[in-house]
């Protein structure tokens, strides 16, 4: 147990949620090493969350939701519950041979790039939904096939609907492709409804009309587009 | 009549978690199928309408398949980590995407902790339930509506505090004292 002053004052309003950040921080870093506040914080959170399940609307959930959850994550990787510290703590205790601080020097300035743009791209993203003025925006879900995929359906009160994506670039000689799904008689027909060839955070207008209730999925296709969808959605909504 | 409305059993609910660590989807399926309702009813009332619910959920499970093998039994049953994490994918919805009208629940709209619903008796079984709402009815009025308008609202105390023109002292002696209620009332029978 660590020797911090218990913030059993604030306990209570930390499991509600109540707590401004920095106050919140604090709490958060003691109960990492106290195993008293963090089974108080338990208790509080049995009984809040008790007490939340009964105060939840009582709504049916959209029928695909369940699919969808289950089909993003068949086949994919589960991260290891190890934490960043105890990595960092059990890396530092191992002998290191000579050559691996420099290979690491090296790693380490490619990650940050590459988890700098990631982030990047996905504030970008959240701005852009976040600067949607009005309408109705309706997410698409990620497959699988791309997990960190992300778009949404803008149906604005005026005006023609839209798509923001956040995609990687596409292989050269591919594009992402939208597709309106619309009702046939055998099931949904998937209707050309536009192309892009650039990956990061773009907006794509939807060239095919969106009729109310209508879905909306984007393939990989070639380039020049294709007249019906040949690869797996990486995003979709059966739904808007 | 009603059908029989099994109660998922809490060591079911551990085993379903260490599937889900072990790379099993169906097992995240099956956790939906217990706690997907009210996981859903709680982001449906957080949140401004079902399309950020929808939306939220779908991050929320992500959450559990990602953090599925940090889950500690000892911390918490898994419909509280569960909700926790839904609450959580919650408030990072409002301050990352929600549209800016959209971010505030307004104080009259999250004033009441509980709702009238129906609850979901596979979570919450109905004896339980009845115990529940006579706990919280028991709670003086200012002190359920803090409860509510930081749960449901996302309002800190000090937002609650310059909203309600109340002390922030007051406020947070409500809190307090509601929340060792409820644990104290809710725990003893647990």
């Amino acid at each position: 147990m660590n020797q911090e002053r218990h913030p059993t004052e604030d306990l209570p309003a930390y499991a509600l949620g109540a707590l401004d950040r920095d106050e919140r921080e604090v709490i958060a870093r003691h109960i990492e090493t106290c195993a008293t506040c963090a089974r108080d914080l338990a208790q509080f959170e049995e009984a809040l969350f008790e007490a939340a399940a009964v105060g939840a609307v009582n709504v049916d959930p959209p029928t695909d939701l369940r699919t969808r959850i289950v089909l993003r994550h068949r086949g994919a990787r589960v991260p290891s519950a190890t934490s960043w510290s105890d990595r960092a703590i059990e890396f530092l205790r191992s002998p290191v041979p000579a050559a691996v601080p420099i290979a690491l020097a090296i790693l380490l300035v490619v990650a940050l790039g590459v988890v700098g743009a990631s982030r990047q791209q996905a504030d970008s993203y959240a701005r852009a939904l976040a600067g949607v003025a009005d309408g109705r925006v309706v997410a698409l879900a990620p497959t699988g096939a791309n997990p960190d995929a992300r778009a949404a359906v803008v149906i604005p009160t005026q005006g023609s609907p839209y798509l923001i994506v956040r995609l990687p670039a596409p292989p050269t000689g591919k594009a992402w492709e939208a597709w309106v799904l619309k009702a046939g008689s055998s099931g949904p027909v998937a209707v050309p409804a536009g192309t892009a060839e650039r990956g990061d955070v773009f907006t794509l207008s939807l060239s095919a009309p969106l009729g109310a209730g209508e879905g909306v999925a984007i393939t990989l296709e070639p380039a020049s587009g294709s007249a019906q969808p040949t690869t797996q959605p990486v995003l979709l909504v059966e739904k808007t | 009549m009603h059908p029989e409305v099994v109660v998922p059993d809490k060591a079911d609910d551990v085993k379903l978690v260490e599937r889900i660590a072990g790379g099993d989807a169906d097992a995240l399926g099956e956790l939906y199928d217990r706690y997907g309702r009210v996981a859903f009813g709680v982001l449906y009332r957080m949140l401004p309408g079902p399309e950020a619910a929808e939306e939220v959920a779908q991050d929320a499970f992500h959450s559990v398949w990602r953090q599925a093998r940090s889950y500690r039994a000892e911390r918490g049953s898994v419909r509280t980590w569960l909700l926790a994490i839904c609450r959580n994918a919650a408030i990072d919805w409002r301050r990352t995407r929600g549209k800016r009208l959209e971010r505030e629940v307004t104080i009259e709209a999250a004033a009441e902790l509980l709702s009238d619903a129906k609850v979901d008796e596979r979570v919450v079984d109905r004896l339980r339930a009845a115990h529940v709402r006579a706990v919280v009815g028991q709670l003086p009025r200012e002190q359920r509506e803090v409860l509510a308008l930081a749960f449901w609202g996302g309002y800190s105390q000090s937002e609650i505090a310059a909203r309600t023109g109340t002390p922030l002292g007051t406020v947070k002696s409500r809190v307090r004292l509601a929340m060792n209620k409820l644990r104290e009332s809710l725990e003893d029978e647990r």
